[in-house]
């Protein structure tokens, strides 16, 4: 199959459409869920499928090395490729060159070192990034002021923001739409916010917020596969 | 001295130039009874270390500077690695750092951690080897082990932690505090070599009392059964000295020395701290790699009854011929007993063993797991591994990169060209990824290796170490090329010049290949070309991958297969084969859209974050690709693959853009193509050079 194939017949589209053109340049999107239900396989994927449209990604991490990042989008490239029948290895070579992952040491990161890391790589590295991934910010300790720097800066460099946002087990601190506070405290400052929710036999993609309308209905039809672990149509 | 391996220490003494390592390793074997008078340094400003211990040799005909230095110590045998001098990442230096256990990180009392400290430690850290810090130089004016602790913090981001505070600090100084015993230690004699208890000067209890808070705060972190007691008040001497030693292994924490070498204070304290709290052989994970099944890894027994197991990690000329120094990571090596070397599979006869010290070398009979000792008159290279009992394991990875830059080299005169050859010689023994040849077309000698550094290194070793005057050419990248897409080639080769002709009909497809660099295909079908003839035809496409037509680089990548052909049975031969075979490769080569390959180098660079945009900066101009960054400490890390042809002088760029404060390590990744105006640029180049060539020829 061909990138263009492959692309137009992606679940992704899916989402845009009923995001109504998803997230969008200057805004922030966030994937919210328990821990090890699937939140890095789903932004892994959100950013190859942008990869295969040519576009410049950043992941940021906070795990103990890259190599950890660097298997997961092996692995989700491997599953596309072998699902829609890629062929061309230079794919593969030029997808690896519009990627770059920036790690930093959770205890030590601060959230202007991360922004003054992403500027750095834009201006000097001059790598023109569409879309910046952030896997593993600590929503908990955060608060809405310093969080909306991020969303000051995805405006005045024109890119697109995906978190991932922990949830843990036990917070039962919830607002009146059944969304965990330590999440839905920053849902200004969020344009799309998608919650993990385990069901029986895979995980389902819950829109909670598109836009302007919080809460949104129910309705991407996605889920996670947990053997692939690859956004797929529900159905 | 009875075998016991949990006595033993394998240590290297690391330091930045200037910091007094070299006076250090004098009083070490001073103490030790290694030698029995104390000379001091000479022309000790201005001249770097290893010259310091150069000039030292030669006066008094010590060995300071051997590879491994056998000492003892209340009973525990030391064996003191020479970490090499200069910090480029090459074979030599990973090799001295991977048959050492622990180091001392000798640091100046008023110079502090210094760029070069820095860089030393991380390749310490690099390999996981616990260490001690020691303050040395506490006399001079301006000493401040309480800042350069703080340093060592802050810079390195070390858990570093006092265990000692001095008792006057430039001229005044006088001995040392020890905060584990809390006592006064001072060193009296001539030599220092008189310890004498005291209590504590009282103006330095609050100070010594505070420290030590500090000290055992950092190591309840780190042992709940000091912890315990600490919060008791019960603390004893041994369960602070095992907490510590249980910290310095894992790496948690760094205990700091001090003192000063020079005027004779601390040192065997610092001795005593090699002993109490750096590991002994048995206590480091070390894995072999199982040769017969894939390189897997495979853990040492660090015990004396297992089939042995050496690493020969450094070679060296003496004057009664080539000393081999190895590491025995298991078993035992005897005098008389036979060993595979696992590279050339070549069996030998243990002739002398030997263990250096510092003035003179004893043979000895044995040698157990852990140890490190010489052998004489053997025949291998650096690096190889030498075992017992048909064990197939190697120490190293038994994968030679090629190399993929090369220099011209030319002798001034007929002593240089000498001593020159001898040292190409034993540096091919020592580092397989170093080769010299004589080029046929230049008739130049042509250096190849892994990168520039690479190969600056030995070419300033031949100069010091060899007195070889030599000029050197411009380093050049080692391309290739290849094809990027199918051709068809028919040709044929007739010749009828009077005598025996020659007549040969050959056809086929020349394609790309991935799995290997050539491969030749036989698809002949109905005797069309005689069996016979089959390997002209191959020998003929061979004798084309030498030389391709773009830029004149070795060809691979590339699978011939031929399918169809003519022969005459008075005219056809080996010859006339091999030459339809040549035309016909050039006649798909061209139409095979043919392409250039570059080496691609993995390059990392470390450096404080301040200087994050730099880096990043000055890698994308050299047409790098970023693949990640990390930050940790301030530091920040910078992995990248950037082509060799761009990282030419880097080292100078880098340490201009980061005063000095970063380093980089580069080694070869793969092969890639060029992109087209690079393309043509080389092409134009290669054009040029012909041209020249041509006109020289005329």
């Amino acid at each position: 199959m061909l990138p263009n194939e492959l692309i137009s017949r992606s679940p992704l589209r899916i989402l845009e459409k009923s995001t109504h053109g998803g997230v969008g340049k200057g805004n922030i999107g966030v994937i919210s869920a328990r821990k090890g239900v699937g939140k890095t396989a789903c932004l892994v994927h959100i950013a190859t499928d942008q990869l295969f449209q040519d576009k410049h990604i950043i992941h940021v991490s906070f795990a103990a090395d890259t190599s950890h990042i660097m298997t997961w989008y092996e692995e989700v490239y491997q599953e596309i490729a072998r699902l829609y029948k890629l062929e061309d290895d230079n794919i593969h070579d030029k997808l690896t060159k519009n990627r770059v992952i920036m790690n930093f040491k959770q205890d030590s990161a601060s959230v202007p070192k991360v922004l003054k890391g992403i500027r750095a790589m834009v201006k000097d590295a001059q790598f023109g990034a569409d879309i910046v991934i952030v896997d593993g910010y600590d929503f908990e300790k955060s608060t809405p002021e310093e969080f909306s720097i991020f969303k000051e800066m995805a405006e005045e460099m024109n890119i697109e923001i995906w978190f991932s946002a922990t949830v843990h087990r036990d917070d039962t601190n919830i607002d009146e739409h059944g969304v965990a506070k330590s999440i839905s405290r920053f849902k200004d400052n969020l344009a799309i916010m998608i919650q993990l929710e385990p069901r029986e036999n895979y995980i389902h993609l819950h829109l909670i917020k598109d836009h302007d309308v919080y809460p949104a209905a129910d309705n991407l039809h996605l889920k996670l596969d947990p053997h692939s672990l690859l956004i797929m149509n529900e159905s | 001295m009875a075998y016991d391996i949990t006595k033993m220490r394998n240590i290297g003494i690391s330091a930045h130039i200037d910091s007094g390592k070299t006076t250090l390793t004098e009083r070490i074997l001073f103490y030790t009874n290694k030698i029995h008078a104390i000379h001091e340094v000479k022309g000790k400003d201005g001249v770097g270390a290893t010259m310091d211990s150069m000039e030292l040799e030669r006066e008094r005909g010590i060995t300071i500077a051997s590879a491994a230095t056998n000492v003892s110590w209340k009973d525990h045998p030391i064996n003191v690695i020479d970490t090499p001098g200069h910090v480029d990442f090459t074979i030599e230096v990973e090799r001295a750092l991977r048959v050492l256990d622990g180091a001392v990180l000798v640091l100046c009392s008023v110079g502090g951690v210094q760029s070069q400290s820095i860089t030393v430690d991380r390749q310490l850290k690099r390999y996981n080897v616990p260490r001690l810090a020691f303050i040395n130089k506490c006399d001079r004016s301006g000493a401040n082990p309480f800042r350069v602790t703080d340093q060592l913090i802050e810079k390195l981001g070390h858990n570093a932690v006092m265990v000692q505070i001095p008792i006057g600090l430039e001229d005044k100084l006088a001995g040392v505090v020890d905060l584990i015993t809390m006592k006064g230690i001072y060193f009296e004699g001539s030599n220092g070599e008189i310890i004498r208890e005291d209590e504590i000067p009282s103006d330095l209890l609050d100070e010594a009392t505070s420290r030590r808070e500090m000290l055992l705060d950092a190591l309840s972190m780190h042992s709940d059964e000091l912890a315990e007691s600490y919060l008791e008040g019960t603390e004893t001497v041994e369960q602070v000295q095992s907490a510590l030693r249980k910290a310095t292994l894992s790496l948690d924490v760094t205990p700091v020395f001090m003192g000063s070498a020079y005027k004779n204070r601390g040192v065997q304290l610092l001795l005593d701290g090699v002993v109490n709290y750096l590991p002994d052989p048995s206590q480091i994970e070390t894995n072999a790699l199982d040769v017969s099944n894939n390189e897997a890894p495979v853990k040492i027994k660090h015990q004396p009854d297992a089939p042995a197991i050496a690493l020969a990690f450094k070679l060296e000329e003496s004057q009664y011929g080539q000393l081999t120094y190895i590491r025995i990571y298991q078993g035992t090596v005897k005098k008389g007993s036979e060993l595979t070397n696992s590279r050339s599979g070549k069996r030998f006869k243990v002739g002398r063993l030997i263990r250096m010290h510092a003035d003179s070398m004893e043979d000895i009979t044995e040698a157990y797991a852990g140890d490190i000792v010489a052998l004489f008159g053997i025949d291998c290279a650096s690096g190889d591994t030498f075992t017992e009992n048909g064990l197939n394991y190697t120490m190293t990875t038994m994968y030679v990169p090629e190399p993929v830059i090369s220099l011209a080299i030319s002798p001034v005169d007929k002593k240089s060209s000498d001593n020159m050859s001898k040292a190409l010689n034993r540096f091919s023994k020592e580092d397989p990824t170093f080769r010299s040849f004589v080029d046929p077309e230049s008739n130049e000698t042509i250096i190849k290796g892994m990168g520039e550094l690479h190969l600056d290194v030995y070419i300033e070793r031949m100069r010091r170490e060899y007195k070889v005057d030599l000029e050197t050419g411009m380093p050049q990248v080692a391309y290739r090329e290849t094809v990027s897409t199918e051709a068809r080639f028919d040709y044929t080769h007739k010749k009828q010049s009077g005598g025996a002709g020659q007549y040969g009909r050959v056809a086929g497809i020349l394609e790309p290949n991935a799995e290997s660099d050539y491969e030749f295909v036989d698809n002949i079908k109905g005797g069309v070309i005689p069996n016979e003839y089959i390997p002209s035809c191959d020998k003929g496409f061979k004798a084309c991958l030498t030389k391709g037509k773009v830029i004149g680089f070795p060809i691979v990548g590339i699978k011939v297969s031929i399918d169809d052909g003519t022969f005459h049975p008075v005219d056809s031969s080996d010859v006339a084969f091999q030459m339809a075979a040549i035309g016909g490769f050039w006649q798909a080569f061209e139409k095979a859209k043919p392409q250039i390959l570059e080496p691609i180098m993995k390059v990392s660079v470390e450096g404080p974050s301040e200087f994050q945009g730099n880096i990043l900066g000055s890698i994308n101009q050299r047409r790098g690709i970023i693949i990640s960054t990390s930050e940790e400490a301030n530091f920040t890390r910078v992995e990248a693959e950037v082509p060799l042809s761009e990282m030419f002088g880097y080292s100078t760029v880098l340490r201009s853009l980061t005063q000095g404060k970063a380093e980089f390590t580069m080694e070869f990744l793969k092969y890639s193509k060029v992109p087209t105006n690079v393309a043509e640029q080389l092409k134009k180049e290669h054009l040029e050079k012909d041209k020249k060539t041509e006109t020289k020829k005329k």
